[in-house]
């Protein structure tokens, strides 16, 4: 155990390689500190980004909702933790439903490698509960390396991978920085030894390539997978579908049809001209797009190799490419190509419109309403707060928004107990009320408001939230809101209450209201 | 020839229309919505209309800037300018049915089907299609036509 492996070496210094901000850190606010923090957990899944949270202030308001989030998370992996040693089945949506809110404390990495660990005792046939094991061992061990378990970790490690897991030293405390390098002293095992340790050290490598391998998928298993990266999956596909298949491909559609049937006229031909092959080459517009997908959703999206559409989307890309010179003579066997390429394209853009129809969407219902309330009336501080009334009104059918359930909980939940809080002050009788209306606006889109009223004679305008004024979460929400395009301003109450805390959104609609 | 109104920000839309759609129409472009407003005094058939401006100067843009800050965006001007910018064919529109221009109009974009609705509710005859597709400009065009002011 005392011997540093060269695998294990080159885990700790990817790791740590992979950490680490950019050089002016110091110099970033917390606002830019806590988008970076939030996009390495977030986007990237850094399992280190705990720390970045943390990092952030806790007397800016980033700060405080860092940490509010990271609270609220960390009952739910314990829970997770506890339904994976209960052999409970859809643990994994426990854990997405953690994620979404936060990054899980590194602490909590050695309690869930044993959980697997006693999974795997009771089931010793089932060796992806030991494989997950390893991997939660091995995330302890190289993210809490002073932890007073850290030793024993490493035991309990090397009994379950003695060989392929190799060995870890834990750096000294002094030269923390130095433990990711070889130890520099020749070690005097036979030729044999070494050559073992060899083979089973590229085993070890041919088997996590693998499982790299299988684990890359298309882009709709990853939007089905990690409903978190919804926002960033509408805005890349967005621009992709504007720049690119509307005005590139999109446009060329009936130049491309008289090309094929070889009657294009002399300004369609250089119609076609400047659109395919005119400004930034199609194949580095389109490779662009691509890295701009695969460097914003990670390293799980492989849409070169894993993803039909765009397989089938990157050939016809090149096709058009290498038919340039065809194309500007009005050669018909170019059109033909050109066509079948061009349909290719466009099937793209249908696949993606539908993909984007489907993604994340939460109806703003009664029920939701009902959740947040009796959720704050639980808390130790709203608890005490006697109300009167509670009015809750919830159109059916229901509005939806663009917002992830937890996060609306979550915004919803700060208002309220606000509210609660604020009418807890006065005199009764103290009454909160709930409800969402919907507006169309004059570019013939809907705003959907939901007002959370109160009695309160407390008295606040929309630019005191924005100034970060107010207490208790209120200057958290408006930062939130902000992530989903939405806004909250304080309004007239309007009969029976003293003010309503209003947050607007933009409506979103269901797949099949989508449908063409 | 009856004159069919593009109003863009770029050249894209004109170009295509110039192509594919001059037997039918004899084109005429607008860059902004006073461009519009000017050339319908002189009557045009139908309206092709880009939905996004980003490309157009800030003082091209119409819309209430500060209303709707203050109305949806908690007072950010510059959120809203965007938001505005973004949607600038539908302010155009409009304004362009304000000024008494109810001719058929048609977007080149996938609008769901409810903002469609609205749109039809709001502005009267809007159609929109997927692509740029002159057929189905054509089409749509025409059906619009058909249906009373």
């Amino acid at each position: 155990m005392k011997a540093l492996s060269w695998t294990g070496a080159l885990a700790l210094l990817v790791l740590t390689g992979c950490h680490g901000g950019p050089p002016e850190e110091g110099q970033a606010s917390a606002a830019e500190r806590w988008a970076r923090a939030r996009a390495r957990w977030h986007i990237e899944r850094e399992p280190d980004a705990w720390a970045d949270w943390r990092a952030i202030e806790p007397e800016s308001p980033e700060g405080r909702e860092a940490r509010q989030l990271l609270g609220e998370a960390q009952p739910r992996y314990r829970a997770f933790i506890e339904s994976v040693r209960g052999g409970e089945p859809d643990v994994w949506e426990q854990f997405e439903r953690a994620a979404r809110i936060a990054p899980m404390d590194p602490a909590l990495y050695l309690p869930l490698a044993r959980a697997f660990r006693s999974r795997y005792r009771e089931e010793p046939d089932n060796e992806q509960l030991k494989f997950r094991a390893i991997e939660y061992y091995r995330k302890f061990v190289l993210l809490n390396p002073r932890h007073p378990d850290a030793e024993t970790a490493l035991s309990e490690l090397f009994e379950l991978d003695p060989e392929g897991t190799a060995r870890f030293e834990l750096p000294a405390a002094e030269a923390q920085a130095e433990a990711a390098v070889p130890r520099a002293e020749t070690p005097t095992w036979p030729l044999w030894v070494a050559l073992a340790a060899l083979v089973l050290a590229i085993a070890a490598v041919a088997r996590l390539l693998w499982r790299v391998r299988v684990s890359l998928v298309p882009l709709d298993v990853l939007a089905d997978r990690r409903p978190e990266l919804h926002p960033a999956i509408t805005y890349l596909v967005g621009s992709l579908r504007h720049e690119l298949l509307k005005h590139r491909i999109g446009a060329v559609g009936d130049a491309v049809d008289a090309l094929r049937r070889g009657g294009a006229t002399e300004g369609q031909r250089a119609f076609l001209q400047n659109r395919l092959y005119g400004g930034e080459p199609l194949t580095e517009a389109w490779g662009g797009h691509l890295a701009a997908f695969e460097r914003a959703l990670g390293p799980e999206l492989d849409l070169a190799r894993r993803d039909p559409a765009f397989r089938r989307a990157d050939r016809a890309i090149h096709t058009i490419s290498a038919l340039e010179q065809g194309v500007s003579r009005g050669d018909a066997r170019a059109g033909a190509k050109l066509a079948a390429a061009h349909a290719e394209l466009r099937a793209l853009d249908r696949h993606l419109s539908g993909l984007v129809a489907r993604l994340v969407r939460t109806p703003v219902d009664g029920a939701l309403f009902r959740e947040v309330v009796d959720e704050v009336r639980g808390e130790y501080a709203a608890g005490q707060v006697t109300l009167d009334e509670v009015v809750i009104r919830g159109p059916s059918p229901a509005p939806m928004v663009e917002v992830f359930r937890v996060d609306l909980v979550l915004i919803l939940k700060n208002v309220v107990r606000n509210a609660i809080l604020a009418v807890g002050q006065d005199e009764a009788p103290r009454r909160i009320g709930l409800d969402v209306e919907t507006a169309v606006e004059i570019t013939g889109e809907e705003v959907v408001r939901v007002h959370v009223r109160d009695t309160s004679v407390q008295r606040f305008s929309t630019t005191d939230l924005y100034a970060r004024k107010m207490d208790r979460g209120l200057g958290l929400v408006t930062a939130a809101l902000a992530r989903y395009d939405g806004a909250i301003l304080v309004e007239d109450g309007g009969q029976g209450f003293a003010k309503s805390v209003t947050l607007r959104f933009f409506r979103a609609y269901a797949e099949d209201e989508l449908a063409a | 020839m009856s004159r069919l109104l593009v109003v863009e920000d770029g050249g894209e839309y004109e170009e295509f229309a110039r192509l594919f759609l001059a037997e039918r129409w004899e084109i005429v472009a607008a860059h902004s919505a006073d461009e519009a407003l000017a050339l319908m005094r002189d009557g045009a058939e139908a309206m092709l209309i880009d939905l996004r401006f980003e490309r157009a100067p800030k003082e091209d843009l119409i819309g209430d800037v500060k209303g709707m800050a203050d109305k949806l965006f908690a007072g950010d001007e510059a959120r809203a300018a965007r938001w505005l910018k973004e949607q600038q064919g539908t302010l155009i529109l409009g304004a362009l049915r304000e000024a008494g221009h109810h001719q058929p109009a048609v977007f080149v974009h996938d609008f769901p089907p409810r903002r469609l609705s609205n749109l039809r509710k709001l502005y009267g005859r809007v159609g929109a299609v997927r692509a740029f597709d002159a057929a189905a400009i054509v089409r749509t065009l025409e059906g619009l036509a058909e249906e009373p002011v």
